[in-house]
């Protein structure tokens, strides 16, 4: 990832020299076809951010470029008797941004694997935009199209534009990647790759989603916005599935992931394709089974393909900057559960039913203190389903859940995590495609970045002291910041998913067998740091074990779940010596 | 008295999931007429055991021998054909399916006859026949899936903790299921945590701990008193 | 109530009866392919609209018509059989990338009828074009004959699905896949066929159709949003729940396209579709 940044940077600076040579070069004609696919190669990085970047993909990107091309026309023809309808051309941009927000919000709000039907509802989104340009005919000249739209004025189509075009796409190029390298893009790989943990350090994903397709769409209505005088003549093709789907192959086939490569690809196959297209009957079929193959085999597209080449000459294009250093701000204490009160947890008869199961089954547990309480109880117990229900995961059917006085029974995930809950996973949960050194930064983020410092670049080198000390507890983690957590050893994992979760300085902590898959000395270290964190934050632990050398090791409060309920709790030697533990442990029955 | 025949026999099994290993270098064999119970608390790597052992998941090393044949790369519906059958420990009926049809699933006519002797047992299971699996209990639904089981003609038994839940008189009538199998020449392999029914049941206890097997040894080695601490809190 | 107002009802009547009709004969191979196996195949209204075309080749060759169903019921078979063991089965574990393989496979099979018939509007010939005078009704046979052909098959389907053994294994693969494979349920196979059964429904879906709408190569792609609207609206996995989704879409768009027009009818099975993901994101009845 790092090295590409210089690979990208390079190809940038290439074709920017290559685009603003080509009238020069080729002459005003074939100018005008690149400027088209330079046009529509915008509205491909749309699509490619939200699908290689963010992970979901809108097979109706066209009803954006279309909606901002006939809104472009009509500004300009109104124009040519009142010029001060250009003021209102900004809109070919905002009104494409606005509906793409209000959609993925309304289609990601509930549930967050929402992903399939949001790309349905884009597909049937662009079916009802070409009927609708179609019909009214009196706004959009309907099926022969919007004509006679002037030149964008200050400019002619067939000479001048060619720069404007070339000019904004390298622009457009230059944006889009900035933003990837920007917090805000590393947070959309970060939920690309485990949205699940992402909602978990309090990020609501909804939004960040809604934010990049508004951009995509924005980009794509500035595309529209200079398609229409470029072409002088705007018709519902541009706004339908054909060109929407155009758009996606183009995607798959330059790469996703790189703005760089959508924006090579649709220039260089669409031109392909345009002369070609004619002369063989078979040729869009040929290109779908491209796409399926990229889509199978090559997820890299071509830029993939090419990214190795650049990256040795680009070493001496810049060198990498470092970040400076900077202490991060300190939390958002908007959460009232602030300052050192002792962290209180309450559940209130809480059944989940899942079908004829009941789950958790009138579970009523109380803890106010500080320090690290077990849970434990045989298979089915409810472990687990207790942290689900307490962080977003499982929603109460009866019951109420108090953390600080707040109820958070059945609010999502990111709610609880902002209220300063920390959830740590028996699976080590991570973002296994980022580097070690960008995992920790998101936890360092969580209730600390706002929306204004997504696209700063001071967030990538904040620190925190607390963070400083518990690294250097966790050696492990420091040796290879730049490592892809993905390659960590499993108990290499299990740390940093704690330090993650430490890092958010939580007033509570739900840790779920944090040592499972561990050896015993990793156990031991593990264990020693999570001890000394939340002594050193003050905080609140429910800890589920089923190791008893680690029970013992601990020596706090235990309670023990069984069948959904509260079975008993006390000191570790008062649970051992109680009968009815004994008999459901040894294979009785309450 | 002739020699025990071996029917599965496992090999430095190592397996897991995603890419954690949960069993660590487990070795053991099971013969014809005899039942092995595997115990240790939760988590340890029992039900991974029988799963590997079933095929729901691939080793990552070792060998498993079958009847002599190195078991490698077999689809797990095979399994039942090659003669071993699974009772998983959890989601162990099909809640949307009747009680009959639960039965008879795995058979090619739907014959309710072979299970005249289960019905004998256990006649609360036929009262039920027509009715949705899913709204049993779930020790009702571990006594089907024990009936369902021991009506399968295999030769091995990979039983996933079968009395959890069931009431204790239906579990003495497991048992002595089990035993009548046994004469008859069938093998068991069970995971449980049911003192009291594996000390009716087994001949042999493998007891396992962070994925290994820390002691193996005939039922006879072991006082109650020593299996109650490999289990207990 | 006039006998006029009385046979004009009764034509608005059956006018409903045979767009739910339709729209339960799309959705129920989605149904058994999206809601049984989980695949999300975005080519299913190209077999509708493959089998829409066997009609055409059929009749262009100058053959009875009737031939186009065992045509088109070999063609889908043959291709869903390929589809399902080359494409599918090693994408199982990926829904978004069968999602986009199949979005694909939908543009090739276009294209390649395209290349075929060209991209024009096919026009297919209908035998039985009395209408049927039931009292001062006269509605159109060949649509009773179809509502008649969904009605029954349906039943006979559903009832067979609940009654047969192949049925049962079928409901046990979906409900409990490992437990399935462990009573020797041979999955792979049963996914198989459970996939050619879906997409060659569809595909009778078209060669019943042919005569009454538009034939070309772009047609699938209304059948396929509202197949998956139905579903989404009415929850996957029972009957209960196609035939709630087809209700509430079908009567939504009759509704508006009386009241306004097409266009409008569309929109507001958009709009409904948008809300029912937004309050019931597992449908009506859920299952899953």
């Amino acid at each position: 990832m790092v090295s590409s940044r210089a690979a990208n940077r390079l190809a940038l600076v290439l074709i920017s020299a290559a685009l603003l040579l080509v009238p020069a070069v080729v002459g005003d004609f074939d100018a005008y076809q690149i400027a088209l696919y330079l046009l529509l190669g915008i509205v491909t990085q749309g699509v490619a951010l939200c699908w290689g970047n963010v992970g979901f993909l809108c097979l109706g990107q066209a009803v954006f470029f279309g909606l901002g091309a006939y809104l472009s026309g009509t500004l300009l023809r109104a124009a040519m008797q009142q010029p001060v309808m250009l003021a209102l051309l900004p809109l070919c941009l905002l009104l494409p941004a606005a509906i793409a927000y209000l959609l993925a919000r309304a289609v990601f709000g509930r549930k967050v694997d929402n992903g399939p039907f949001f790309s349905l509802i884009t597909l049937a989104l662009a079916m009802l935009a070409s009927l609708l340009a179609n019909r009214f005919s009196g706004l959009t000249g309907g099926f022969n199209g919007m004509v006679d739209i002037p030149d964008l004025p200050g400019t002619d189509r067939y000479a001048t534009l060619y720069y404007v075009i070339a000019v904004v796409s390298i622009g457009s190029t230059w944006i889009f990647c900035r933003l990837l390298r920007s917090p805000l893009g590393i947070l959309w790989s970060a939920l690309e790759q485990n949205e699940e943990r992402l909602q978990f350090f309090g990020f609501d994903t909804g939004r960040l989603k809604a934010i990049a397709f508004a951009i995509g769409a924005a980009a794509s209505g500035l595309a529209g916005l200079l398609y229409a005088p470029h072409q002088g003549i705007v018709t519902p093709s541009a706004i339908g599935i054909g060109m929407s789907t155009q758009f996606v192959i183009w995607a798959a086939i330059g790469g996703r992931r790189s703005p760089v490569g959508a924006l090579a690809a649709t220039v260089i196959i669409g031109l392909v394709s345009a002369s070609l297209r004619d002369r063989y009957p078979f040729w869009e079929a040929l290109m779908a089974l491209i796409f399926i193959a990229a889509v199978l085999w090559f997820p890299q597209g071509l830029s993939g393909a090419v990214a190795p080449w650049l990256r040795w000459p680009a070493r001496w294009v810049r060198p990498s900057t470092s970040l400076t250093e900077q202490q991060a701000p300190a939390l958002s204490s908007g959460a009232p559960s602030g300052g050192d009160a002792v962290p209180h947890l309450q559940l209130q008869d809480v059944h989940v039913r899942r079908g004829a199961v009941r789950i958790l089954d009138g579970l009523a547990l109380e803890s106010r203190t500080r320090g690290i309480c077990c849970v434990i109880g045989p298979n089915g117990a409810g472990k687990t389903s207790m942290f689900n229900a307490m962080s977003g995961r499982l929603t109460a059917d009866r019951g109420e859940i108090w953390f600080n006085s707040q109820s958070i029974a059945r609010s999502p995930a990111w709610r609880v995590a902002q209220l300063r809950i920390g959830r740590k996973f028996q699976i080590p949960s991570v973002f296994p495609g980022l580097c070690v050194r960008h995992n920790l930064l998101i936890a360092l983020w969580a209730n600390r970045l706002s929306p204004r410092d997504y696209l700063r670049s001071a967030p990538l080198g904040w620190h925190s002291a607390f963070g400083k000390r518990l690294l250097s507890r966790l050696p492990l983690l420091q040796q290879r910041p730049e490592l892809a957590a993905g390659s960590l050893s499993q108990g290499a994992r299990q740390m940093l998913e704690f330090a993650m979760v430490a890092l958010m300085e939580p007033r509570l902590m739900l840790l779920d067998e944090p040592c499972a898959g561990l050896s015993p000395a990793e156990t031991q270290q593990l264990m020693e740091v999570v001890r000394w964190s939340v002594d050193h934050l003050g905080a609140s632990a429910l800890l589920i074990e089923h190791d008893m050398s680690a029970l013992e090791a601990i020596g706090g409060h235990v309670f023990v779940l069984h069948q959904g309920q509260l079975l008993a709790q006390g000191a570790l030697a008062q649970i051992k010596a109680s009968p009815e533990v004994r008999k459901v442990y040894l294979g009785g029955r309450k | 008295m002739t020699l025990p025949v071996p029917l599965l026999t496992f090999d430095n099994l190592v397996a897991g999931y995603a890419d954690t290993p949960v069993l660590h270098r487990v070795s053991a064999t099971v013969s014809a007429g005899q039942a092995v119970g595997v115990i240790g608390r939760n988590g340890v790597g029992k039900s991974t055991l029988l799963r590997a052992l079933a095929g729901i998941i691939r080793p990552f090393s070792g060998s498993v021998v079958w009847s002599g044949q190195v078991l490698e790369g077999q689809a797990a519906y095979a399994y039942r054909a090659l003669g071993m059958s699974y009772a998983p420990q959890e989601r162990v009926v099909f809640d949307e399916l009747s009680v009959a049809d639960n039965l008879t699933l795995g058979q090619a006519d739907r014959d309710l006859a072979i299970f005249a002797n289960s019905f004998l047992l256990f006649p609360r299971l036929q009262s039920r026949l027509p009715q949705k699996a899913g709204v049993m209990s779930g020790g009702e639904k571990k006594l089907l899936s024990f009936v369902r089981i021991m009506s399968e003609e295999g030769a091995l038994s990979l039983l996933d903790e079968p009395s959890e839940g069931v009431a204790p008189e239906n579990i003495a009538l497991m048992a002595q299921v089990i035993q009548q199998a046994k004469a008859r020449g069938k093998a068991f392999l069970l995971a449980e945590q049911n003192i009291d029914f594996l000390l009716s049941v087994c001949d042999h206890l493998l007891i396992m701990d962070h994925g290994e097997f820390v002691a193996s040894a005939p039922l006879a080695q072991f006082s109650r008193e020593r299996i109650e601490a490999y289990l207990a809190v | 109530m006039t006998a006029m107002h009385a046979s004009a009802l009764a034509t608005m009547g059956l006018d409903l009866l045979y767009v739910l009709s339709i729209l339960a004969l799309t959705a129920i191979g989605l149904g058994i392919v999206f809601g049984l196996l989980g695949v999300m195949n975005m080519a299913h209204g190209e077999f509708v609209m493959l089998g829409a075309y066997c009609v055409v080749f059929i009749q262009q060759r100058g053959l009875p018509t009737l031939m186009a169903l065992p045509l088109a019921i070999v063609v889908c078979a043959t291709v869903g059989w390929a589809v399902e063991c080359y494409l599918i089965r090693t994408l199982y574990s990926r829904p978004f990338d069968t999602l986009l393989a199949t979005w694909g496979l939908s543009i090739v099979m276009r294209e390649l009828i395209k290349a075929a018939f060209g991209a024009g509007y096919q026009n297919v010939t209908l035998a039985a074009a009395q209408p049927l005078q039931l009292g001062t009704l006269a509605y159109p046979l060949y649509r009773l004959e179809l509502m008649a052909c969904v009605f029954l098959g349906l039943l006979a389907l559903g009832i067979w699905f609940g009654r047969s053994q192949v049925g049962a294994r079928i409901r046990a693969m979906t409900g409990n896949p490992v437990l399935a494979r462990a009573v020797g349920v041979n999955t792979t196979r049963l996914a198989s066929l459970s996939f050619v059964t879906g997409v060659t429904l569809a595909g009778l879906c078209g060669v019943m159709l042919a005569p009454l709408v538009r034939v070309e190569p772009y047609m699938g792609l209304d059948y396929l949003l509202n197949a998956f609207f139905v579903l989404i609206v009415g929850g996957f996995g029972s009957v209960a729940g196609l035939l709630a989704g087809t209700g509430i879409i079908g009567a939504t768009q009759s509704l508006t396209a009386n009241l306004l027009d097409q266009t409008a009818g569309y929109a507001a099975v958009l709009i409904v579709s948008i809300l029912f993901l937004w309050i019931r994101p597992n449908g009506l009845i859920a299952r899953r």
